[in-house]
């Protein structure tokens, strides 16, 4: 505004009337208190619509305090202008310095409590966050509270199954699966476990017994578990097991220990396949592996002596008839050609045994063949205190066999078991059928000492015999194994020290179409 | 009794006489200080300053927490603008008050027929539009009750939409 404008307002308006500035004073004073507590109205109001939000709180104290503030200031503006319209301005002068005091102190006040609102916003801030987290809690509680039967029942359904799948794995494996506590106890072993060892239950077997003394003696079970605690597994151990009768199975046995996370050893987990069967195939191929070789030396040198020997025996003959009896020289032919029979029978046995003699085979009845063996050794076993019995299955059918050499066999068998029989026993003799396999089987046991094991793989050796030298050759046994091996059929022997032998010679009934003679 | 112990004694006893001699003689001391007029003023027109002050910072914490987004924090602001420049207007009421003659004023007689001599020029110019300071403060608490309301209302939505 410059000069001259200033000038000619100034002459145009050189004074002012101060009642609008009243009127509007004392309408905005009004104003002022109304609304203020209008505010204090709607904070109360915000504030009960969450009484925990402090923000709210905060509001309300601030319109409270900026209530008073307007109630004093405009009380005062009022007063004021009503004294000093009523003349009485002397009691204005008086109230005057009361007024604008506590106008001061509330601007004070009101401005005091503005500075409190960080505060109270981080305060604010803090209590949603931990509300939030509450609320969140509160809800997964509450959902965990709604779906925890539900989650439960599904695990436990899920448990169940997988329990079940791995408890039918356990339950139906045909190897053995066992469980041991750290010092062998047993803790769970399957069936097929149960049935080998010959065990009613599991109670029975953890209660009487352990797995170290299941093993054989001359292994060290407590090395063995030690061992396998000490490397975590062992694998592939072959190892003897004793059922509950006694016998001896042979396992493939697989161990592993089973530990705690802080490394404590807590047992141990096998896995085992019974090979005793497959172990004694082994056992008779080997056998028969050796005899066969046996069997073609044998067959090689009795070859090879036999000629040589019937020309010593012919020609010693010859001699014998051109000397008169009763000379020196005469009895020296006779010594001759005695020794030279009796190799004759070793090298017919040894060509029996190598199965390079000639056989007749023809059909017959394995009873009947039987029951004249017995016949013809029946009276001097009787004086021996050897009985004899007989259980000759009537469904026997015919053989197509060498008659002769079967006899051969079975007296071979008899001879044998009565010298088994030191002070009186018996002897049984059983033929049976087996039409499943179209088999006669024929079992020769005796009540006599047995046969120790390590003598047992050997008794069908050529040349093998446990009498004193002279009172056998040891070819009755190999002589009948070659026989019985010419006629396709097979011999094995059982046996338990103490407790008598039982051979048992299997024959094929169904004849070979190359066998002309049946 | 040992040299300290001596000389401790013998301050104690300065100190007594000479509180003795102050009782027994007293002096004029001058040691409340009076409060004239203008301090009132003074302190009044201070405490303007402080409104102003926090108000300021009031405004800047609204800004900064981002609480101003919100409609009804926004109004608040503006109802905090209004009232720092209600208290700058009062403020410069006040401090031209002091400037005022009582010449400037003149009475006919009654009082609500008075007027203002506006012999003060820009001054007297803006002490009379600065006199209808209501015209800030009003609608600066008008502002806050909008923001309150509308807070209120808003509350209560939310409220309505946590039942639902």
């Amino acid at each position: 505004m410059n000069k001259r404008v200033q000038n000619g307002l100034h002459k145009m308006i050189s004074t002012l009337p101060l009642f609008p500035v009243w009127l509007v004073d004392m309408l905005g004073s009004a104003l002022m208190i109304i609304i203020s507590f209008v505010c204090v109205r709607y904070a109360q109001l915000l504030r009960r619509t969450d009484k925990d939000n402090v923000i709210w709180t905060y509001l309300l104290w601030l319109c409270l305090a900026l209530a008073l503030f307007s109630v004093s200031r405009s009380v005062g503006h009022i007063a004021k202008r009503l004294l000093l319209l009523s003349g009485q301005a002397d009691i204005w002068v008086k109230l005057r310095p009361f007024s604008g005091s506590v106008n001061s102190l509330m601007f004070v006040i009101v401005g005091s409590i503005t500075l409190f609102f960080q505060r109270v916003n981080r305060i604010n801030l803090q209590i949603l966050n931990d509300k939030k987290a509450i609320e969140k809690a509160s809800e997964e509680l509450m959902w965990l509270n709604r779906n925890l039967e539900d989650m439960v029942r599904q695990r436990t359904d899920q448990l169940s199954k997988s329990e079940e799948k791995y408890r039918r794995i356990f339950e139906g494996s045909m190897d053995i699966i066992l469980v041991l506590d750290s010092q062998g106890r047993f803790l769970d072993i399957n069936q097929a476990g149960l049935s080998i060892l010959g065990y009613a239950s599991k109670d029975e077997l953890a209660s009487s017994t352990t797995f170290a003394d299941l093993l054989d003696s001359h292994q060290d079970p407590r090395n063995l578990l030690k061992e396998t605690a000490t490397a975590g597994f062992r694998k592939d151990l072959e190892c003897n097991v004793r059922n509950r009768d006694g016998g001896s199975r042979t396992w493939l046995f697989s161990l592993t220990a089973r530990r705690k996370t802080d490394g404590k050893l807590t047992g141990f987990e096998g896995i085992a396949k019974d090979i005793t069967h497959r172990k004694k195939m082994e056992e008779q191929l080997l056998q028969a592996d050796r005899l066969a070789s046996l069997g073609e030396l044998s067959a090689g040198v009795a070859h090879e002596v036999n000629n040589p020997l019937g020309m010593i025996l012919g020609y010693t003959q010859l001699l014998l008839r051109s000397e008169p009896e009763g000379t020196q020289d005469f009895q020296d032919l006779k010594i001759i050609e005695k020794h030279a029979r009796n190799c004759k029978a070793i090298v017919e046995d040894l060509l029996n045994f190598a199965r390079s003699s000639e056989t007749q085979k023809g059909v017959l009845n394995v009873n009947d063949l039987l029951r004249e063996v017995v016949s013809v050794v029946e009276h001097q076993f009787k004086l021996d205190n050897v009985t004899i019995k007989t259980h000759l299955g009537t469904s026997v059918p015919m053989l197509c066999a060498d008659g002769e050499k079967l006899k051969q066999v079975f007296m071979n068998l008899l001879m044998n078991a009565k010298q088994a029989i030191e002070e009186g026993g018996q002897i049984q003799i059983i033929t049976e059928h087996d039409s499943s396999r179209d088999q006669v089987t024929v079992t020769v046991a005796d009540t006599g000492s047995g046969i120790p094991p390590e003598v047992l793989e050997k008794i069908f050796d050529p040349f093998f015999t446990t009498k004193p030298t002279g009172q056998g050759t040891g070819l009755g046994l190999s002589v009948s194994y070659g026989i019985i091996k010419d006629h396709l059929g097979d011999i094995h022997v059982q046996s338990t020290p103490g407790e008598g032998s039982t051979f048992i010679v299997t024959f094929s009934v169904s004849v070979d179409d190359q066998d002309e003679a049946c | 009794m040992t040299s300290k112990l001596r000389h401790k004694n013998y301050m104690v006893s300065k100190v007594l006489l000479a509180t003795l001699a102050l009782i027994c003689w007293p002096q004029a001391a001058h040691a409340l200080q009076t409060h004239p007029a203008p301090e009132g003023l003074y302190a009044h027109m201070l405490a303007h300053l402080f409104f102003i002050a926090t108000l300021g910072i009031f405004t800047y914490w609204l800004q900064t927490t981002g609480l101003v987004s919100e409609r009804g924090w926004r109004l608040i602001q503006i109802s905090c603008f209004m009232f720092i420049l209600w208290n700058v207007d009062t403020f410069t009421v006040h401090w031209l008050e002091h400037t005022m003659t009582k010449e400037m004023f003149i009475t006919t007689g009654l009082d609500w027929s008075k007027k203002l001599a506006m012999t003060g020029g820009w001054r007297s110019w803006i002490y009379y539009l600065g006199k209808f300071d209501h015209l800030l403060c009003v609608p600066a608490i008008l502002f806050l009750l909008l923001g309150l309301r509308h807070l209120y209302e808003q509350a209560g939505t939310e409220r309505l939409a946590q039942n639902d």
